[in-house]
């Protein structure tokens, strides 16, 4: 196939496919052996501070890359018109509309929807929309719901917000403690606070090997690697993965050898995938020889974990994440990147599902221009619902943006 | 204070402030320093301890399409960046913003960047207002922002003046409470525009004129017999014509939770806090909750049926702003809530505050079941 010429696919995949097959199964049957093993299962935020989770031994499982596994079994959209004929508006959130639309018909979702929760853990720092999901699941399931409310921050973090998240950290570690009927270790704590680093330094040097000219991954790579790092981050099982990737990554490196057959453009990526045209609509750009080197999303994942205390830590690096904090310091991050990755230009996707994402993103894109000199180009789509994406529309404005680099 | 127009009677002059919407504030009080702010979280009383007036920026008629926000984005924050981009808050001392929905916090963070001449604050309340810690973190921040509105207002807002400025808004939503109560008994895009007036407007002005306007407004009350009795719950309002439309097509407003409108005035119920920053963190965490902040889960969906309730509403129409996350988020369990004690509800989605054709279908079909299943009141 012509394509598999073009693109070089990655050896480690299939480890991959083995790594989160076993999570999902494992999930499935959570109440086989979790409740002999007297372990909650818990639906949390892809924000949410699951190292204190699983310091409790909660089985966390994560409902937003359920939405983005919906969009590329194409399954959202009868979700989402299961989730509005609910009275939920065609306009919110494609993750949280196809995620509610499982739980309503899960003979219409992927692994007949998720298992039912023990418990909800949602961290607003990504988004509103999460506390909303969630309190609608609360209802639905009738579950405890712990929200860990971590303030937008306009500037720095500041010393209140963050003695208000260590303080609800605390409460939270109470409610954990009746919930599971378990003290918290702070040894325990710690431990899961080292794997955590563990496996987000190795996510963090893998996305770094991009720098190389060829890069050796694309973003298409990034997005279906970066799985193991949301819903495994600080399970061994997930450390062991990302050796081996970065493994054949260096290797790739070492080799001069790229994602790309031919590398002519390096670009960068800005907001979630369109999961529902994953290959297609990456292809548009790749079968022209524009790789993308690095993005913002997958990267929200290599944050670093703070020192120090272990629940302190937590509260900064929990509020700290970059969907929490200003267009000024977003456009600085891509900046930052462009210059360290060596791009010659960034796509935005204008995600009509993620308004917090979305809707600074022109006056980023203005910025970042300003002040790197290289094109930026914005496409709107939707990141799961397909009835958002104009096939010609986005073909005529790639085109148009890449001969720009010839 | 007021320039020209003496001899105006105070019912007058609130219906023309709530038209002007604040758009000549700066000509026709020249005295005052007025402050732009978007959301009821904003703590008017700090503007006022700093010695500047508070004005509610709504966006103006029609539709704007600002290049900076993307298609999906609600008709207030692109009517308000187009404003701004227009040149229309030029004259204001600064803008602020009260962190509430995903939209607004991108607005806030944009705003600098596009639109204002001029200093923009924020401040970001808790959103899970009773959790640990939430109270002493809400403190130091509305005590953060005092701060950055002295500066602006050159005038400090040390405890004197923010007692004096809780003294002047407990006064108002009195009087507000005093008028929401009148609602059964008077046309409902009155009382719609009287409430707007009380936000861009200044405070001292308004209070004078509302305790004036409700001797006048006494007067005119007339019970509604037959009027079907309506509860509107929904974000901002910048316009009465769906008030209007609701008289024209024989309903009654008798309860409003809109943004805009009563729940920017409701006072929480229990003792005032003598320490004048506490009493402010306690009326902010304890007014009636907004869809973007939580205290327990059933507690806003309870909070409307109570009030449809207590005001004998028959039913209730849940204003959606196109685009609005939190808003469509809550029509659905409010509306459930509603419908389990009998009230019927109507899920009206607006692109603006404006009604045209299809809503006036709509919503005489909405009423047209009421009288039927109970018959007027
Ligand atoms: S996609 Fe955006 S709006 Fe949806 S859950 Fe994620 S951060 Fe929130
Ligand atoms: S609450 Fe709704 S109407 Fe208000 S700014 Fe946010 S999205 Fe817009």
């Amino acid at each position: 196939m012509n394509e598999q010429r073009r693109y070089l696919p990655l050896q480690s995949t299939n480890q991959l496919k083995r790594t989160m097959g076993r999570y999902y199964a494992l999930s499935k049957y959570h109440r086989l052996w979790g409740k002999p093993l007297g372990r909650k299962l818990a639906w949390v935020t892809s924000g949410a501070p699951v190292e204190l989770l699983r310091a409790f031994n909660i089985h966390p499982v994560y409902p937003e890359q359920y939405g983005a596994i919906c969009s590329t079994n194409k399954a959202t959209v009868a979700l989402c018109q299961a989730a509005e004929g609910a009275g939920y508006s065609q306009d919110l959130c494609s993750y949280a509309r196809s995620h509610l639309g499982s739980v309503l018909r899960p003979d219409l979702a992927p692994m007949q929807g998720l298992p039912k929760p023990d418990l909800l853990v949602a961290c607003n720092n990504i988004c509103g929309t999460v506390l909303k999901w969630y309190e609608a699941l609360a209802r639905h399931f009738n579950v405890p719901l712990l929200v860990l409310d971590t303030p937008f921050l306009p500037g720095d973090l500041t010393p209140q917000a963050k003695a208000y998240v260590l303080e609800q950290l605390k409460g939270m570690v109470s409610s954990l403690e009746q919930n599971t009927g378990r003290k918290l270790h702070e040894k325990e704590l710690e431990k899961q606070m080292n794997q955590s680093a563990a496996i987000t330094t190795l996510w963090r040097d893998i996305r770094r090997m991009c720098r190389a000219r060829p890069s050796p991954l694309n973003a298409p790579d990034l997005f279906i690697q970066m799985a193991p790092i949301v819903v495994l981050r600080g399970a061994p099982e997930g450390t062991a993965y990302y050796r081996k990737l970065k493994q054949e990554v260096s290797q790739r490196v070492a080799a001069g050898q790229g994602a790309l057959e031919q590398e002519k453009v390096r670009l960068v990526w800005d907001n979630i995938a369109v999961w529902p045209r994953l290959f297609g609509f990456f292809r548009l750009f790749s079968e022209r020889g524009a790789c993308f080197v690095t993005d913002t999303y997958t990267g929200g994942w290599a944050m670093e974990i703070s020192q120090g205390d272990p629940l302190e830590s937590l509260a900064a690096t929990y509020t700290e994440v970059f969907l929490n904090r200003s267009p000024e310091f977003r456009a600085r991050q891509l900046i930052e990147l462009i210059r360290e990755y060596n791009a010659d230009g960034f796509v935005m996707h204008s995600n009509r599902s993620c308004k917090p994402y979305s809707l600074v993103q022109e006056v980023i894109r203005k910025k970042v221009t300003r002040e790197t000199g290289v094109p930026g180009l914005m496409i709107e789509a939707d990141m799961a619902d397909p009835r958002a994406y104009a096939e010609e529309a986005v073909r005529n404005r790639v085109q148009a943006f890449l001969e720009l680099f010839e | 204070m007021l320039q020209s127009d003496e001899g105006k009677g105070p019912l007058e002059l609130l219906l023309e402030e709530s038209a002007l919407r604040g758009t000549r504030a700066g000509e026709r009080y020249p005295g005052c320093r007025f402050f732009g702010y978007f959301c009821s979280y904003w703590p008017e009383e700090l503007v006022l301890a700093a010695g500047m007036e508070p004005l509610r920026l709504f966006p103006g008629p029609g539709s704007a399409t600002p290049a900076e926000l993307p298609s999906y984005t609600c008709s207030l924050a692109r009517g308000t960046l187009a404003g701004a981009l227009r040149g229309e808050y030029q004259d204001l001392a600064g803008v602020g913003f009260a962190h509430t929905c995903d939209t607004m916090q991108c607005l806030a963070g944009i705003w600098p960047e596009t639109a204002a001449p001029g200093p923009t604050l924020m401040i970001v309340p808790p959103v899970t207002l009773r959790a640990p810690g939430a109270a002493a973190y809400f403190r130091a921040e509305l005590q953060e922002l005092a701060r950055g509105l002295s500066k602006i207002g050159g005038q400090s807002a040390g405890n004197a003046e923010l007692s004096q400025a809780l003294e002047l808004c407990s006064n108002i939503r009195r009087l507000a409470a005093e008028l929401d109560e009148l609602r059964p008994a008077l046309p409902s895009q009155v009382i719609a525009a009287l409430l707007r007036a009380g936000q861009v407007m200044p405070r001292r002005e308004y209070a004078a004129a509302l305790a004036g306007a409700l001797t006048e407004l006494k007067q005119m009350t007339e019970e509604a017999h037959g009027r079907q009795r309506i509860l509107i719950a929904g974000a901002v309002l910048e316009g009465d014509s769906l008030f209007r439309l609701v008289e024209d097509l024989g309903g009654r407003v008798v309860a409003d939770d809109t943004c805009s409108g009563y729940r920017h005035f409701a006072q929480p119920a229990g003792e005032a806090r003598s320490d004048p920053w506490d009493e402010l963190v306690r009326r902010y965490s304890e007014m009636p909750l907004c869809p973007c902040r939580h205290r327990s889960l059933e507690e806003r969906p309870a909070y409307l049926a109570e009030l449809a309730g207590s005001r004998l509403a028959q039913g209730a129409i849940l204003v959606i702003r196109k685009y609005c996350d939190p808003h469509a988020w809550d029509a659905v369990p409010v509306a459930e809530e509603l419908r389990s004690r009998g009230i019927r509800t109507l899920v009206l989605e607006l692109d603006g505050a404006e009604v045209g054709g299809q809503e006036r279908t709509r919503i005489q079909a909405f009423l047209e079941s009421l009288s039927s299943s109970a018959g007027g009141v």
